[in-house]
């Protein structure tokens, strides 16, 4: 599904299950209203994020990419959060080598109880994001002739579908 | 794989800002997608029958359900596919509700978005694999933390169901904050009437193991398995020859010591016994104030020990106990009123708090049950009671109201009535809360029978006046400032979290908000669980709750033990690391990062290294996959792939021209 | 580097206790050296060491774990040694390190740009700051510092930092302590946007020839890459810009806290992609935030396999 023109960007979540996804949860229970641009992955705990799957994120085109965690010292499985950490902070610091903004990544901590601070995590980031517009592509996709030129080649049998 | 879609409507808690129907028709066009519909509600008797007879109909061999938060229902829609014959890890969830419906209110952007996130499910479920669990043992036995009211119920609810339990309570005796109340609301009973019985049978109980003025050192396992580092503070008593005779307390010399148990109301000997009905009925002595301690002479008491109990070499010790569930039941504190400058900082003798108050009214107290002002001893006739300290008061960091201050104050303007006839009690207050049976008609009868003055509005100043406390606020329902001549103040001080709260949530890995109060895993339907399998909260660690509230959690606690315990073996959660050892090179990383300790170094059938996840152990973090370069190490339902799909669901690498 | 003598006679010493010896020999003309495996005393005489002896041989330990083997490293190739150490990936009791002092090693791209072809080199010769290359009846005079790898230009670890046998006498060079490679400051004078732009050039340029991973002597993963299995599906085999410049992330991040800079992966380059800023940028990190350098201590703990409760340079982020 296509990022909606103008009005949303790509925004990548990673939430740990145990604090961020149900901060979030709670957020969401008490209304806090929240930009949309956000999809958030659920993964058990802060220290199960590769920051591979954040460079895989940029390198889909994600605008921005956001992880949060349990508090230092709070995290479910005791001590996943403190190499979440590590991980995440170097790689903060890596990617301006890569001509990504560092802007468009952050991590943050949001325990379950904290819906306004989600709230408000979520509000910051995204209107950080659209600030910076639009992540800078690795690839030019095809333009939309190319597309049905591509997709009338397939049905002939001459392309690949392998590819899509 | 053939996979199911299922959008809920949740009445119109979903579709009422997001198009349901549209969602389930994108859905459609997904990889994989046989069939697609939106339901109603899908946690429901037809909505999860609908399910299974879809899976039936259409041979699904996956399900996605887009609707609440996973947290919520993921287990409810399990146990549906399982139901249907599917392995229940073949099922995955959108969070439209949380995510989408609730915090958004623009329709189509919140149904695009409930689009992506169904892709991302189904995109993930194309990657799961069914997962077995395995069955282990579990012990069933139950430390329980704290032996205040909701511990000391719990501790007897899960004796009597037959089960061996270890107690620990930080101080030296049991009975909380209760134990130092005169008189409950809106009985008006005696509060060490009803309590002490039940610390007797603690006591008593052959299935309870009582470690008193003991602290959690170290927490280690998991649900069924726990093992627990108790430290057994130094009283410098051997409590196996210690009588509670208490001739000790007769002839120690240094009478100064502050009185914990009276919250510093009149003081106590070096060694004490905090009160009559302490149990264990044993003395400690305070090495603060002890001669023997700070001077470096005395030994009075151990020379008057009938038994030969003192020992100041005493040190700490150390016990472990291993457990298969714990209950943490560690109560509250109270404000503490020295960050109101307006009230005295703490500085005046005659403005008190509430729990002073009580001791003062108790018969056990220092004054013996005779109401005296601290500053001359004197019969106070004018009480001034100020409610709200250190609740409902952001400037302080305490929003929160604390429940039972406004019963409390009822009861105490009562029982001054009652101590002293010719007194005269106001209340300064903001609103009166009193929700319970027979809560509100106690209030009344404090006002209308007891001519009680309650008086709605915020002190601003205390000051002394001669012998007199002068109590300057506003009555804002008449419109004007107010002064009232005092004799006594008392602060109806609220409730915070317990010193020391946080560090213990860490040591037993739940969660704790912003005040130190621990989370329930769901505030309505979970709410004396936690999110870590096996522990349990009773009473006001969860919040502050009056006695009715903490007995009746201590229960529940005790409830969720027994039924845990019904079984003799546990399922074992498959969500757990699983070396692929092909792809092993030995390097063991794994080993050195998992914070478990699960993982071991083993060599396969040509001596060649290989790790090895010990699956009872495991608790599933994900720490080891990060850590594994070849990603040989893959958490189980997290693998690398599952959520690979996700982001490639919503970064696509798209088609490009080379 | 000095003490080719020195060092044949400590390999005639200790060859008869090992499976092998690694170091160099003269490749195929006068301008390359390759990777000698040293098994008969024979070998030992087609020994060289000097500025052509560019391959970090600690890559080859990992793949020779159960075998006794004698590695010749320079300063630089001997933090690879300490590092695989660190990770437990070679036994110390296999291995005996014959460490050199190195004062730089040649550059071949440089090295063509100033003398237009390398093709027919007939000898190279080092006479003090001057590189002497024979191509034919042809003389090149050259100042050896202008050919230097890059690492050599800020090195500060020009004698091996662990050895069994040191051959020759240790130098003292302390100008560089603490200075950051030109290269890294160089490219931050770009924007973000140039920057993308400069990595999205050549990641085209990329063919994926794996010869980056293959000489690193910290990827140890060999068969088991995960940029080469479809399970899990890191990469599509697919070779375009963004799969090509997500196989270089996986490198670096792999590399996270382990890389010694040896510069092995941007010499091996057939396409000459200058990978190493990448790792310098990373390097950078881990020392700002951990006060820490890869291959230095055996003794030292990797710093994404521990953790402090409170790190001294990570702020909280209370955003």
């Amino acid at each position: 599904m296509p990022v909606y023109d103008g009005k949303e960007l790509r925004i990548v979540g990673f939430l740990c299950n145990w604090c961020s996804y149900g901060g979030a949860d709670t957020a969401g229970v008490a209304r806090f209203h929240q930009a949309t641009d956000l999809r958030i992955i659920r993964v058990p705990c802060s220290g199960r994020i590769d920051p591979l799957f954040i460079l895989k994120a940029f390198q889909g085109g994600a605008a921005g990419v956001l992880v949060s965690g349990c508090h230092p010292r709070d995290c479910h499985y005791a001590e996943g959060n403190y190499y979440a950490r590590r991980r995440l902070e170097l790689l903060k610091r890596f990617l301006p080598v890569t001509g990504i903004d560092p802007e468009r990544f952050e991590y943050t901590w949001v325990s379950a109880s904290e819906g306004p601070r989600w709230q408000h995590v979520v509000q910051t980031f995204t209107d950080r994001i659209h600030k910076l517009g639009p992540a800078p592509l690795l690839s030019e996709p095809l333009t939309d002739a190319e597309m049905v030129e591509f997709q009338r080649q397939v049905e002939a049998g001459r392309g690949c579908g392998c590819h899509i | 794989m053939r996979i199911g879609v299922f959008i809920c409507h949740c009445g119109s808690n979903i579709a009422g800002t997001v198009d349901c129907a549209k969602v389930a028709d994108a859905a459609k066009a997904f990889p994989d997608v046989v069939h697609a519909e939106d339901t109603m509600y899908a946690c429901s008797e037809p909505g999860q029958q609908g399910i299974i007879d879809a899976i039936h109909e259409k041979n699904l061999t996956g399900v996605v359900v887009a609707s609440c938060t996973p947290r919520m229902h993921e287990p409810t829609f399990r146990r549906a596919v399982e139901r249907a014959g599917l392995n229940k890890y073949m099922f995955e969830m959108a969070n439209i509700r949380e995510h989408v419906s609730w915090i958004g209110k623009d329709k189509e952007l919140n149904t695009n978005k409930a689009i992506d996130l169904v892709m991302m499910a189904a995109e993930k479920l194309r990657h799961n694999a069914p997962l077995m669990a395995k069955k282990f043992d579990i012990n069933k036995r139950v430390l329980i933390i704290g032996g205040g009211v909701a511990g000391i119920q719990a501790a007897l609810d899960c004796a009597e169901g037959g089960l061996e339990v270890v107690l620990v309570e930080k101080t030296t005796s049991i009975g909380g904050k209760m134990a130092k109340l005169d008189k409950t609301f809106p009985t008006v009973d005696c509060s060490c009437c009803i309590l002490g019985p039940k610390m007797v049978d603690v006591a008593q109980h052959p299935n309870i193991t009582l470690y008193a003025h003991a602290e959690v050192e170290e927490v280690n396992g998991y649900i069924g398995n726990f093992e627990i580092r108790i430290k057994q503070k130094t009283t410098y008593v051997d409590w196996e020859k210690c009588t509670g005779c208490g001739l000790c307390m007769e002839k120690c010399p240094s009478k100064k010591s502050y009185d914990h148990f009276n919250n510093g109301v009149g003081t106590t000997t070096a060694i004490n016994i905090p009160f009559p009905q302490a149990i264990p009925k044993k003395a400690k002595i305070d090495a603060e104030y002890c001669r023997m301690f700070t001077k470096g002479k005395c030994g009075v008491c151990a020379k008057v020990c009938p038994t030969g109990a003192i020992s100041f070499e005493m040190t700490d010790t150390e016990v472990t106990e291993n457990v298969g569930a714990i209950v943490a039941a560690t109560g509250y504190d109270l404000f503490d009123h020295a960050k109101y400058p307006e009230y005295g900082a703490g500085k005046y003798p005659d403005v008190i708090t509430s729990i002073q108050y009580e001791r003062l009214m108790s018969a056990s107290g220092p004054t013996s049950g005779h109401i005296k002002r601290p500053s001359d001893g004197k019969e106070p006739k004018n009480v001034v009671f100020i409610q709200c300290v250190g609740s409902r008061d952001k400037s302080v960091n305490r929003p929160y109201c604390s429940g039972f201050c406004c019963m409390y104050t009822a009861k105490q303007a009562i029982l001054t009535k009652d101590h002293i006839p010719d007194s005269r009690s106001f209340v300064f207050y903001m609103d009166i809360r009193s929700p319970g049976k027979d809560y509100d008609e106690f209030v009344r009868r404090s006002i209308e029978q007891y001519d009680t003055q309650y008086i709605r509005g915020r002190v601003s100043l205390i000051y002394p006046q001669g012998d007199k406390m002068i109590v300057r606020g506003a009555d804002t329902l008449a419109g004007a400032q107010v002064e009232v001549e005092a004799d006594l103040v008392v602060l109806a001080v609220g409730a915070e979290s317990a010193a020391g709260a946080p560090q213990l949530a860490e040591k037993l890995r739940i969660s704790y908000d912003s005040y130190g109060f621990y989370m329930e895993s769901h505030p309505k339907l979970k709410p004396v669980e936690t999110n870590t399998a096996g522990v349990f909260l009773a009473g006001a660690c969860q919040g502050p709750k009056d006695i009715p509230s903490s007995v009746g959690q201590g229960s529940a606690a005790a409830a969720k033990v027994l039924s845990l315990f019904s079984k003799d073996q546990l399922e074992s959660d498959p969500q757990i690391a699983l070396v692929n050892a092909s792809r092993c090179i030995g390097c063991y990383k794994c080993v050195e990062t998992c914070p478990f300790g699960a993982v071991k170094e083993e060599q396969d059938r040509f001596n060649n290294p290989k790790a090895r996840v010990i699956e009872t152990i495991c608790q599933g973090c994900g720490v080891c996959t990060v850590t594994c370069p070849q990603s040989a190490i893959q958490l189980q339902h997290f693998t690398d792939n599952q959520i690979l799909a996700e982001v490639k669901a919503l970064c696509p690498s798209m088609m490009v021209k080379n | 580097m000095k003490g080719l003598e020195e060092l044949k006679d400590k390999i005639h010493e200790i060859l008869p206790d090992l499976d092998l010896v690694i170091g160099w020999e003269q490749g195929y003309d006068g301008l390359h050296a390759t990777p000698l495996f040293i098994k008969t005393p024979e070998d030992v005489d087609r020994l060289i060491i000097g500025p052509l002896c560019v391959h970090n041989l600690a890559t080859y330990l990992p793949g020779l774990k159960d075998k006794k083997v004698g590695v010749i490293v320079k300063g630089c190739d001997s933090r690879a040694v300490i590092e695989l150490l660190q990770e437990k990936l070679i036994n110390k009791d296999n291995v005996v390190i014959l460490g050199l002092t190195c004062d730089g090693v040649i550059n071949l791209t440089k090295l063509g740009r100033k003398i237009g072809s390398l093709g027919a080199v007939d000898d190279v010769k080092v006479e003090g700051e001057k590189l002497n290359v024979v191509i034919g009846d042809q003389q090149h005079n050259i100042a050896f510092s202008e050919v230097k790898q890059d690492k050599c230009e800020n090195c500060i670890y020009p004698n091996a930092l662990v050895f069994d046998h040191f051959i020759g006498e240790p130098v003292d060079r302390v100008e560089n302590v603490g200075a950051e490679h030109q290269s890294l400051s160089d490219f931050e004078g770009k924007s973000f946007d140039q920057r993308f732009a400069f990595w999205k050039h050549e990641m085209s340029r990329c063919i994926r020839c794996h010869a980056c991973r293959n000489a690193c002597p910290m990827c140890v993963c060999r068969d088991h890459c995960v940029a080469m299995t479809r399970n899990p599906h890191w990469l599509s085999q697919e070779n375009n810009v963004a799969e090509n410049w997500m196989f270089q992330m996986i490198h670096v991040m792999h590399l996270t806290g382990r890389c010694v800079e040896c510069g092995e992966c941007e010499r091996a380059c057939p396409m000459d992609i200058p990978l190493m800023l990448l790792r310098r940028q990373m390097n950078r990190g881990v020392r700002e935030v951990f006060d820490y350098e890869a291959g230095i201590d055996a003794q030292n703990r990797p710093p994404l396999l521990t953790f402090k409760v409170e790190e001294d340079n990570i702020s909280e982020r209370e955003w």
